[in-house]
């Protein structure tokens, strides 16, 4: 601590703030204070934010400097008391630097592992039977209705948690891609951007086929498909289904073995270790895998 | 505590592990800006969470703002800066050995600390009164929009914090007179006036960033 500074003061050691300067500082604090609000009334659009904040700055720093006295102080005062914004800056800066990189990590859930392609039970999956509307509302009811009810009304448990809401499939209204068939099929292929409607991909394509069935009928009236909806997602409807237009990548018995191994090497714990939210999809997928194949 | 704050008016024994009075005075002091880091950082982690929330959610926090009244911002900006005007002025008077003019500023200090509660009290009452509160008990009819309630959370906490800082200042500027009185701060020993007086000062210092983030730039 410096032992030998503002002797600018009759009185001792210390340096009294004369009345004078006081004054100065709190008529420029009442003038400064008066140009914020009357800026707020002038539209410079995000400039009102800089400016706002710059007139909020240099009412701080005259706070701090005269009222408070730093710039009369010892420096070391200031290197601390400025450390403590240097550390509020890294940590804005590292928070929205997270927030602008994220990217859609947690508004898209892609897949991390593709199912198995089986053969197409359906020759032309595209052309709604009743057989495949009611294997569409066995995959819906495990599949769909925690967000979208069981109704299909968008009002499943987990859709307040939601925004934008689930789709209400009752209705006309709000569709991304449309209700046709092939439409629904090509959102539970590819989600939807920027909503919470994850890619289905991993389903397979039967079961998508006959949900996108199952959906369109529960709307106010069903849509059908012509050629040309058809051939926008890749289906040529003279020829019959390839079986999947989903390429396999890990065998589903080999991922099970995998995940066991795994969860047995932890400490005897029942988690599955890592990455448990894409784990946990896999899971559901899983489910649905080895449901559509116990399916007749 | 031995000689250490053991005070007759005019002769002031610093502590027996300083050099000097001044040194102890000057210890005290970094201590005190040290503390209003700490006290930086906890508020800053509320501006962090309120910047972010309103990049994410520019029109909701536009339309929010606009259920402040910003006359009573501007108002209360004008009380607290007026209050540390008065509260410099406490701490010149004490240094310059002028007891009552010192007891006068710092009263009008805490008086302003009132105003300023009672006017948060009125802007307050308003909102419960409407069914404006942060999050699930956000029931405000006229403007329910998705992410209004998280401003209000943001709102109600940020002004709430502050407004627990100003009570504990009105607290430490009451218990300096009573010390002023006794004659325990005087003259030679005015370390508890400035450093409260730092306190107060600070309180301000937040409302300064407070009012045009929430009331004015929304």
């Amino acid at each position: 601590m410096a032992n030998d500074h503002n002797h600018d003061s009759s009185h001792g050691h210390h340096y009294i703030l004369p009345d004078g300067v006081a004054f100065k500082a709190f008529a420029a604090l009442l003038v400064l204070t008066v140009i914020t609000f009357a800026l707020s009334f002038v539209h410079l659009g995000s400039l009102n934010y800089v400016v706002g904040m710059l007139v909020a700055c240099v009412k701080a720093t005259i706070v701090v400097g005269v009222f408070m006295n730093l710039r009369k102080d010892d420096p070391s005062n200031t290197v601390i008391f400025a450390s403590g914004f240097v550390f509020l800056a890294i940590f804005v800066v590292l928070t929205s630097t997270d927030l602008l990189f994220r990217g859609n990590v947690y508004t898209n859930n892609k897949p991390i592992f593709k199912a198995i392609a089986g053969p197409s039970k359906f020759k032309k999956p595209w052309e709604p039977t009743p057989e495949l509307v009611a294997h569409g509302k066995d995959v819906f009811s495990q599949q769909c209705v925690s967000c979208h009810g069981a109704a299909g009304e968008g009002n499943g448990p987990a859709a307040a948690a939601l925004n934008p809401h689930p789709r209400n499939f009752t209705q006309d209204a709000g569709w991304k891609n449309g209700r046709k068939p092939s439409q629904i099929f090509k959102t539970l292929k590819e989600g939807i951007a920027g909503g919470a409607m994850a890619s289905f991909a991993t389903l397979p394509m039967d079961d998508r086929w006959a949900l996108s069935h199952y959906v369109a009928s529960i709307g106010p009236n069903i849509l059908k498909d012509e050629t040309a909806d058809l051939a926008k997602i890749g289906v040529d409807p003279t020829k019959d289904s390839a079986g999947s237009d989903a390429a396999p990548s890990v065998p589903v018995e080999w991922a099970m073995k995998k995940l066991v191994q795994e969860a047995g090497a932890g400490s005897g714990k029942q988690v599955v270790p890592g990455a448990s939210d894409s784990l946990m999809h896999y899971g559901d997928r899983l489910d649905a895998a080895t449901f559509s194949k116990q399916k007749p | 505590m031995g000689n250490h704050g053991q005070v007759t008016p005019g002769t002031y024994h610093h502590g027996h592990h300083w050099k000097n009075a001044h040194e102890e005075f000057e210890g005290a002091k970094q201590g005190m800006w040290v503390f209003l880091v700490t006290e930086v950082l906890m508020v800053g982690a509320l501006f962090v969470g309120y910047i972010i929330f309103r990049a994410m959610y520019p029109e909701a926090f536009h339309e929010a703002h606009k259920l402040l009244n910003p006359k009573l911002g501007l108002l209360n900006t004008f009380v607290l800066i007026t209050s540390s005007w008065t509260m410099v002025l406490g701490v010149s008077s004490i240094q310059r050995g002028q007891v009552s003019r010192c007891l006068a500023y710092l009263m009008t200090t805490v008086g302003f600390g009132f105003v300023f509660l009672i006017v948060k009290y009125f802007e307050y009452s308003h909102k419960i009164h409407e069914g404006i509160l942060p999050g699930g008990l956000y029931t405000y009819k006229e403007l329910a929009m998705d992410k209004v309630p998280l401003f209000f959370s943001l709102y109600f906490m940020m002004t709430g914090v502050h407004a627990f800082h100003v009570i504990l200042g009105m607290g430490l500027i009451t218990w300096v007179m009573l010390r002023v009185k006794r004659g325990e701060v005087s003259k030679q020993f005015f370390t508890p006036v400035e450093l409260v007086g730092f306190y107060w000062h600070f309180v301000d210092l937040v409302w300064i960033f407070l009012f045009p983030l929430l009331y004015l730039l929304g």
